[in-house]
């Protein structure tokens, strides 16, 4: 790459959308350049505008209530030509769609026709675009879903969405994306959705593609670890403004701004234990009129404020041992029928749980990890007697939580809350979130009137962050971290000792994940409880447990003290896992680096 | 009833006997529903026997025979009327003709302008097109379909019917003067509008609503990235998955017209199905009643497993089996 070819320039792009408040700038004039052949990567959190800014490029921001407002979009073609993408009329807007610049989305699930098949739809694009017949196009599609590593092209091909999974699903998008060999790839975050398994295959998929196909990815994440495995050179945006450029390694060794080092110091370190995650906050101070003032602090001195010595955590953990456990697991299976011959008994079985022992002792953080499908939920909602047990006993302080009736179980909720995933659809649309978190209470029939439930809501909201008076409004008033804090403080409601949190953090950006983990181990410390930890990544797992379950395929895989599964991994399971975490260390990088610059010398 | 006023005692019984009155309503309800079912056993030595198989109104094979009885192979048999003395099955199947067609040509019309109307309101979301064919379509759903026939019948039918050229009233297939058959397909006309309007309404708010869920999904904006031409995004990735709750609602209403048209057709005097089950209803006529019912009862079934049959192509992620 030594004569950097220009691709797209970017110049004083804003994007605004009317809200009921008035306009909003999204993106607030920024200019960034492309160039041929590199992988730009675009980092900030949600509402930062990096995913604002990759629709106004594709001229697809839903209008109304979005208008891009100023601003140019300059596409140099391969013949020397250069094309404002922002003047040009729609109609020769969509040629260049998909054909010269494609986008591959977050979400794989909803990003694919459901009632097409994988085939016609990668078909389509190819028709749409290349003068080409149907069987020439199918032959094409078949070969992108080789290039793309899907088993069984032919198969795939006629498959529906439904049928495959979350991996497969981002392969055919990306399939679909570069079907018509584009100069530009925008992928939007197109592996936050997946496990960090897939999403380390995806990433390699990428990288090979972008060398091969000789295509500039411009990739959109929230996660800077992320980056560190795929792009050249970074874009740093906060809140519609970038804030920071520069190749990988630079922003990786030097970080100026404030907002990208709590970007690096925030994501769950492996090779520390950590008494919490360094935020935003003690990186800058954000004043109520959106102006910064850094605080100068290093990467280094906000992670080495917070760690913790190895003697500390050992001791810890000998004092946990010392109690009885709070919780016991003694060959719990959870099977689910699949076939039922003609008299309704079953004849096979999904075996989501199988044969699982592990006991907590109180105060502790049990950490469940493992892949999608490994039945780490499953064993969760067991545990809870949400889902219905095979097999086994569940025993909480010596009761049998799977052999209780209905009126003890009812008691038994008071104790034991779980946290669910997703903060959006957890949270009812039409109850305000004083009213969700007061339910619970007066179900159980907790504290004696409204007006002393009331109040006890609103300590409950200061207690996880939240502004007491945000009493009467509604769930979508809050962004997502927001939200599972109102989970959380919905958990706490009942004065639980012990609460699972199943993937609690994992629709969150790594920034605001920082904040909730933070949040929890604070109430951890606060009022003494004991969780199950579930998430599918394991540098998230092991920041916040003592102890550690690896499953795999509804077994346990591995058990034991958290830091020394991932010091001493065990199983070519546990290490693929361990592998799979995009960790942004700086070695890993060069090499990365140095790896693409023999393939293109 | 039928005998009139001056009937003797004899003549009554022999009556009795033959509408089988003189048994419990249990024993009659169970005659009924072996004249229905399509094996049955019955009697082939007592001509007396309310289930004597060669009185003429059963046609069957015999399948196995004993020494009185016999199980026998049948097309249903649905009894005669009271009031004509005609078997029921004939006179409904003489009557559901019309039906049908007015039924489908009400719910076709009505689904191609409520989809079509219903696009379009989507598209434009919020302006002053898509509030204007909200509210048409909220009056169209109030107005009760009899109200709305007496109006179109005295407009078009009397007023206008010099330049319309349509009757007030008037069945499908019309007697002319000369007394021959004949299809007088302007008499479907005005019965089909009153009986659209509703289904128009509702299938209208259906699809706009449908279509601005589907317009909002992340499907629509691949296609979109893909290049393709906004129509296309609509016609062929938007419209066939914001279809799913429209057929539910287009076939529901279908089963619906083809129950009960009863207003509409009494009003038109157009002279189907409802017609004649309200006219049967008046004379007491309950065999009639009970015919219609089950025709009406069974052609709903139908039409619903017809529905499910069709999700499968529309959506393949419904799977018939399971």
């Amino acid at each position: 790459m030594s004569e950097k070819k220009i691709l797209l320039e970017v110049k004083n792009l804003v994007t605004e959308f009317n809200t009921d408040e008035g306009s909003v700038k999204a993106v607030k004039g920024i200019s960034f350049t492309l160039y041929r052949g590199e992988t730009v990567g675009i980092v900030g959190e949600s509402g930062s505008g990096k995913s604002v800014t990759s629709l106004s490029i594709m001229r697809l921001i839903p209008s109304p209530p979005g208008k891009i407002s100023s601003g140019e979009v300059i596409y140099h073609t391969k013949d020397g030509r250069q094309i404002d993408l922002l003047q040009i009329p729609e109609e020769e807007m969509r040629k260049f769609r998909g054909n010269d610049i494609s986008m591959i989305f977050q979400e794989p699930m909803t990003s694919l026709n459901p009632v097409f098949t994988c085939g016609d739809q990668v078909m389509e694009a190819i028709l749409l675009h290349q003068k080409v017949d149907k069987e020439k196009a199918k032959a094409i599609t078949l070969e992108m879903f080789e290039k793309v590593q899907l088993p069984d092209p032919p198969r795939i091909f006629d498959a529906y969405p439904h049928q495959l999974s979350g991996g497969q699903k981002q392969r055919v998008m990306i399939a679909m994306a570069m079907s018509c060999n584009p100069d530009i790839l925008i992928a939007d975050e197109p592996t936050t959705a997946l496990d960090v398994t897939v999403q380390k295959t995806i990433l390699e998929l990428m990288n090979d593609l972008s060398m091969q196909l000789e295509s500039s990815i411009v990739f959109i994440t929230h996660d800077l670890g992320v980056i560190g495995e795929i792009a050249d050179r970074v874009i740093v945006m906060y809140q519609g403004n970038i804030v920071e450029t520069g190749d990988v390694l630079d922003i990786f060794k030097n970080p100026k701004h404030p907002y990208t080092r709590s970007l690096l110091a925030c994501r769950p370190p492996l090779g520390k234990r950590l008494s919490k995650l360094p935020t935003v906050k003690d990186f800058m101070r954000v004043e109520a009129d959106g102006s910064i003032t850094e605080l100068n602090t290093s990467v280094e001195e906000a992670i080495n404020k917070v760690v913790v010595s190895e003697a500390t955590t050992k001791e810890r953990m000998e004092k946990l041992k010392e109690k009885t456990p709070i919780l016991e697991v003694k060959g719990l299976k959870t099977w689910f029928p699949t076939n039922k011959n003609f008299f309704g008994k079953t004849t096979s079985w999904v075996k989501a749980v199988d044969d699982v022992s592990f006991q907590v002792y109180p105060g502790e953080t049990m950490g469940l990890v493992g892949e999608s499908g490994c039945g780490k939920t499953t064993l969760g909602r067991t545990i809870l007697n949400l889902a219905p047990a095979h097999d086994g006993e569940v025993l909480f302080e010596g009761r049998d939580i799977l052999s209780m009736n209905s009126a003890d179980l009812k008691d038994l909720r008071k104790d034991m809350q779980i946290i669910f995933q997703d903060p959006y659809s957890s949270l009812n649309p039409r109850m305000t979130i004083g009213g969700a978190i007061q339910e619970p209470m007066s179900v159980h029939g907790l504290l004696s009137n409204e007006k002393e439930r009331k109040d006890k809501v609103e300590s409950l909201l200061s207690t996880v962050g939240l502004d007491p008076n945000h009493y009467h409004r509604y769930p979508h008033e809050f962004s997502g971290g927001q939200r599972q804090r109102i989970c959380i403080a919905r958990a706490l409601a009942l004065n639980p000792r012990f609460i699972i949190c199943d993937e609690s953090v994992s629709a969150l950006d790594v920034s605001v994940q920082a904040q909730v983990l933070n949040l929890l181990l604070n109430l951890r410390e606060e009022f003494g409880f004991t969780y199950i930890f579930i998430s599918h990544d394991l540098s998230v797992v092991k920041f916040m447990s003592d102890q550690m379950i690896v499953m795999n395929k509804g077994k346990i895989e591995e058990m034991g003290i958290a830091d020394e599964i991932y010091n001493n991994p065990q199983k070519e399971y546990t290490q693929r896992l361990i592998g799979a975490i995009p960790k942004g260390e700086l070695g890993d990088i060069e090499r990365r680096i140095a790896a693409s610059k023999r393939v293109n010398a | 009833m039928s005998l009139g006023q001056n009937a003797d005692e004899e003549t009554v019984m022999a009556m009795k006997k033959k509408l089988r009155l003189n048994y419990s309503p249990a024993q009659r309800l169970w005659f009924y529903l072996s004249d229905l079912s399509p094996v049955s056993i019955q009697s082939h030595s007592n001509p007396d026997a309310p289930l004597y198989l060669k009185n003429g109104d059963y046609q069957y094979v015999e399948w196995l025979k004993f020494k009185h009885k016999s199980i026998v192979l049948k097309k249903p048999y649905m009894g005669r009327s009271f009031q004509s003395d005609k078997p029921v099955l004939e006179i409904l199947r003489r009557k559901l003709v019309p039906t049908l067609i007015l039924a489908c040509s009400a719910i076709g019309i009505a689904s191609i302008i409520g989809v079509l109307l219903g696009i379009l309101s989507a598209l434009n979301y919020g302006t002053f097109m898509d509030r204007g064919l909200i509210s048409l379509s909220v009056l169209g759903i109030s107005i009760p379909s009899y109200f709305s026939a007496l109006v179109l019948a005295i407009v078009f039918g009397y007023y206008l019917s010099d330049w319309t050229k349509l009757n007030i009233t008037g069945p499908l297939l019309d007697v002319s003067d000369v007394g021959e058959y004949f299809i007088n397909w302007k008499n479907l006309i005005l019965p089909t509008i009153a009986l659209g309007i509703r289904p128009v309404a509702i299938i209208l708010q259906l699809t706009r609503n449908s279509m601005l869920d589907v317009l909002r999904a992340d499907y629509v904006r691949t296609a979109k990235a893909k290049g393709l031409s906004e129509q296309k995004v609509i016609i062929k990735h938007a419209l066939r998955n914001a279809l799913n709750p429209v057929v539910t609602s287009i076939t529901g209403w279908f089963a619906a017209l083809l129950a009960g048209a009863f207003f509409v057709e009494y009003i038109f005097d157009f002279k189907g199905l409802g017609h004649e089950t309200v006219h049967a209803l008046t004379m007491f006529d309950f065999p009639l009643v009970m015919g219609s019912v089950l025709i009406i009862a069974f052609s709903f079934v139908f039409v619903n497993i017809l529905v499910d049959i069709l999700y499968t192509y529309l959506d393949p992620r419904i799977n018939i089996n399971g």
